[in-house]
């Protein structure tokens, strides 16, 4: 109980971050952060029904429940991916216009000819 | 003292959105439903037995469900020659992509221009090579342990961008050359995509294990996918860290 | 070889191309990376034209393929299912993409891996179009998602940059809201196949409860993220205005509806799917509407059709959620949805046809201001074009959009009525057809001559002054299919609903009478009642309430905001119906 509430207080914190924050880079590492509380929520979900890492030695039974731990792998990489991307065009985005608040950014390339 | 740049529309607007999603998150973070244990059942008594693999993660993501790791090895490859792309039209950056440049050669530091200090020459530089091999190791054993093809080439680009940090340009690795890394890359997709089709002569469909049936253990194909997710994964990061160490003019 | 598996070729050939440019890239240099770049094109969008051939007749004559990738255990395998409904959104992403491919060739954006990625979009969307299972939709969505970034970023405007970062970050937190509807799912039935969660939670006691209808409320507003209804719209002007050209016509043509129709095949097996396109469908009159009002506002010409592609994609989603609410079996459902997907594609002609002609057209006049381009048809003529293609082709795509005889748009527009007969959707259509009108008058003013004679002539823009073969190979083409599909549009309707059906419509039954005189009778209302809503616009107190309409402010936290309400009316009205 005690930890689905820690993660729905860190998913609001990431939430809230991209929202609220102004500099982009913050933005992005909430972004970060808003994913890790849903790929943690997966894993320690899955493990409540087992008690043994899934893999199977001689006589290894009630593992926890492989399939959250390869989706949310695929989701991890897709989450770095996104990241990286985000902070290219983050960086773009600053040599650009030179700063890295979100709402200035916005003032300057909307007054702008394309 | 500066007065608040948050006005009150805008905090309003906030508030209003963290709470509606709070209260459409809730019933599914707090939610009293037993997890539901068919999966695991199958698993363990048939895994092993479908993929070879003791490690059940490793024969859901290389075996059950390989097209989903296909789609992810694309992500990344989408999303390091986007941008390196990005970053190496801004002028900046020294990388070029995908075997156009050349790499300007260095003066008496390493790539970007910071200070060289003993620390990093000791740590990264010495330790590259260390943490080159333990990513290979999580690579080959995979299938037997928690590791995998994405990890170690996490953990291989790690080590690239080491030995790119602490090594002095006479003693450079050929692993530091993104023409090098771009190859290694370039051929690891294609041979993903070509390994797809592997299952279809012996009649197994796409994307299933070709020695399934075979005398071989099928544990080899995913040994084999391993590795070259993990070459393919390690070096499109790798080139992609590098081309983010620039140097700034 | 098993003769299903070949359904998988629209998948992995363009996976083979990519692969190959990418090779080509790193292993060769110069003329022989170019060879093995246009072959690798050519196996990527040619061939998979012959394997969609090959298999029409199969699909018409009603077999569907449903197989588990591998011939896994279906419990933890991914589930794929080709029928008539793959068949045409297939069909669709192609036939774009091949057009846009070609007009890169003498305009787009170059280099750098363009091709590569372009062709990853293209197997994605036929990837999101067959899957049967939710987690590899998670992944479809997300690589379309990623390749939409990178190739919004590749035109290299600061604005563009700007763009693809909030699309990014809006579509990155829709995409979480979907894993945690996800987790909702798959707690409460072990399994990740569109099938296997609806057959287990029929057999939970109330079908699953709160938990299984919010998770599904999620999922579906994660995916209406893509679509652009209404409120979640936000993202789309920008990205598809300050796109490549080329980019924009595959964005508005494909990439906002292949989500949609991958929808489908999820909301009609699992509980609560029916009140949810109920709701996508009211929102998708309201989007029509709302879109076209805020269109007629625009001055940037490429803002401008990326407003109505927000209003017509509420055309299509209005159709869609009627058909979904009424279910695919009935005769009612079958019609709307044949009238959704007809419109679909059309649209995707219209629109990318007049992204592309109206590209070519800017880019020359170094102007894409609407007030201020005029003269453009003397622009394209000193540009090197003698015969006025890109001209005529315009004139095709606009007429098209205004739904006037005989073109593709006015077919669509047709068998939309035809399918909304007498309900409230119909009236609110309609009246978005006025704006359309309007809006199209106005924007093709850049074509007019200019008034005043002592103007300085225009500055040349960034083509260096010539507008080349391949840029008018690809207009004509379209605009060839634009006006053949709306000659041929009935038979064309006919065999759309044939294959939405699984083979059980007979085709040689008498299609409805698209020329008919009630319908000519509506479009000559539409165009006159046009006429007068651009005259009464063109005034100055109609230009004061435009430049209201198109300076609201617009911040990034409205994105969210909005985003947040859709979710939690989305759910609030789940919960409430069921």
């Amino acid at each position: 109980m005690i930890e689905q509430i820690l993660l729905i207080i860190l998913f609001l914190i990431g939430f809230w971050g991209i929202i609220a924050k102004k500099n982009i880079i913050k933005k992005i590492f909430a972004l970060s952060i808003l994913n890790s509380s849903v790929l943690i929520l997966y894993i320690t979900e899955g493990s409540k029904i087992g008690t043994n890492a899934p893999i199977m030695e001689e006589g290894v039974k009630n593992v926890v429940d492989p399939v959250p731990q390869a989706l949310m792998l695929t989701a991890i990489v897709i989450g770095v991916c996104i990241t990286a991307l985000a902070l290219a065009i983050a960086f773009r985005l600053y040599r650009y216009t030179h700063t890295l608040d979100i709402d200035k950014i916005h003032r300057k390339l909307h007054d702008e000819p394309f | 003292m500066k007065e608040s740049k948050y006005s009150k529309f805008f905090i309003f607007q906030i508030v209003l959105s963290l709470a509606t999603v709070l209260a459409v998150i809730l019933p599914i973070f707090l939610s009293r439903v037993p997890w539901p244990d068919l999966a695991r059942n199958y698993l363990e008594h048939n895994g092993l037995r479908d993929s070879g693999a003791r490690n059940l993660v490793s024969a859901i993501y290389l075996g059950y469900r390989a097209f989903d790791t296909l789609g992810e090895t694309i992500v990344l490859l989408v999303a390091v020659s986007g941008t390196i792309s990005i970053i190496s039209h801004s002028g900046l950056s020294q990388a070029k992509g995908f075997g156009k440049g050349e790499i300007k050669k260095h003066t008496n530091n390493s790539i970007s221009g910071f200070r060289r200090t003993e620390l990093i020459d000791v740590v990264t530089g010495k330790l590259g090579p260390i943490v080159l091999i333990f990513g290979l190791y999580l690579m080959l054993f995979g299938h037997l342990s928690p590791g995998g093809g994405f990890q170690g080439g996490v953990v291989v680009a790690s080590g690239i961008v080491f030995m790119a940090l602490g090594s002095k340009t006479d003693s450079s690795t050929w692993l530091q050359e993104t023409g090098a890394l771009a190859k290694i890359e370039a051929a690891g997709f294609l041979f993903i995509v070509l390994a797809s089709l592997s299952g279809i002569p012996g009649g197994f469909g796409f994307f299933g294990n070709p020695l399934s049936s075979s005398g071989a253990s099928p544990v080899i194909s995913i040994i084999v996918l391993n590795t070259i997710i993990g070459l393919k994964v390690g070096a499109g990061l790798g080139f992609m860290c590098i081309a983010m160490l620039g140097k700034v003019e | 070889m098993s003769h299903s598996d070949i359904i998988f070729a629209p998948i992995f050939l363009p996976l083979l191309g990519s692969a190959l440019v990418f090779c080509g890239k790193s292993f060769f240099k110069g003329r022989k990376a170019k060879l093995i770049e246009y072959s690798a094109v050519f196996i990527g969008l040619g061939l998979p034209w012959i394997v969609l051939f090959y298999l029409l007749p199969f699909i018409l004559s009603g077999t569907t393929i449903q197989l588990v990738i591998g011939n896994w255990f279906g419990g933890v395998g991914i589930i794929y299912r080709f029928d008539g409904l793959a068949w045409l959104v297939i069909f669709l992403g192609f036939l774009i993409a091949s057009a846009a491919w070609i007009y890169t060739l003498g305009a787009g954006p170059r280099g750098l891996g363009f091709n590569a990625i372009f062709l990853i979009q293209t197997a994605a969307l036929a990837a999101t179009a067959m899957t049967a299972d939710l987690f590899n939709l998670f992944v479809c969505l997300e690589i379309l998602g990623i390749t939409s970034y990178v190739l919004i970023a590749s035109s290299e405007k600061p604005g563009a940059f700007l763009a693809s970062f909030s699309y990014l970050m809006i579509s990155a937190t829709a995409m979480v809201f979907f894993l945690v509807g996800l987790l909702g799912l798959y707690r409460l039935t072990g399994t990740l196949s569109y099938e296997g969660i609806a057959a287990g939670l029929k057999i939970l006691p109330g079908e699953g409860g709160i938990t299984a209808i919010v998770s599904l409320s999620l999922i579906v507003a994660a995916i209406a993220m893509r679509v652009a209804v209404m409120p979640l719209y936000g993202w789309l002007p920008d990205a598809h205005a300050l796109a490549p050209h080329a980019i924009s016509a595959v964005l508005s043509g494909v990439l906002i509806k292949t989500p949609l129709f991958a929808l489908t095949r999820i909301l009609i097996i699992l509980p609560g799917g029916i009140e949810a396109g109920r709701l996508m469908g009211y929102a998708g009159a309201a989007t029509a509407l709302v879109g076209v009002i805020i269109a007629l506002a625009q001055k940037d010409t490429k803002r401008l059709l990326a407003y109505h592609s927000i209003s017509q994609i509420g055309y299509i989603v209005s159709a869609w959620g009627a058909a979904v609410t009424a279910g695919l079996s009935t005769p009612a459902g079958l019609t709307l949805m044949t009238a959704a997907f007809l419109h679909a594609m059309y649209h995707a002609l219209f629109k990318g046809l007049l992204f592309l002609t109206i590209g070519t057209t800017t880019d020359l006049a170094g102007e894409r201001d609407v007030y201020k381009l005029r003269g453009a048809a003397i622009i394209l003529y000193r540009g090197g074009e003698k015969f006025p293609v890109t001209l005529l082709c315009f004139l095709v795509g606009a007429l098209a959009i205004m739904a006037i005889p005989p073109l593709n748009g006015y077919a669509s527009k047709a068998a939309l009525s035809y399918a909304f007969k007498g309900s409230w959707q119909a009236s609110v259509l309609f009246a978005a057809g006025i704006g359309t009108t309007a809006s199209f008058i106005k924007l093709s003013r850049i074509y007019w001559p200019q008034k005043k004679i002592n103007q300085s002539s225009p500055k040349t823009g960034t083509i260096p002054g010539k507008v080349s073969g391949s840029v008018q190979i690809s207009q004509i083409f379209l605009a060839i299919m634009c006006i053949a599909s709306g000659i041929f549009a009935s038979r064309i309707s006919l065999i759309v609903k044939k294959l939405l059906s699984n083979g059980i419509i007979d085709t040689n039954r008498v299609p409805p009478n698209l020329f008919s005189i009630q319908n000519l009778e509506k479009t000559a209302i539409t165009v006159t009642a046009g006429i007068v809503l651009f005259l009464i616009v063109s005034t100055g107190s109609g230009k004061k309430i435009l430049s209201l309409i198109r300076n609201r402010p617009r911040n990034f936290q409205g994105l969210f905001l909005s985003f947040s309400l859709g979710m939690f009316g989305l759910t609030l009205w789940m919960i409430y119906k069921s």
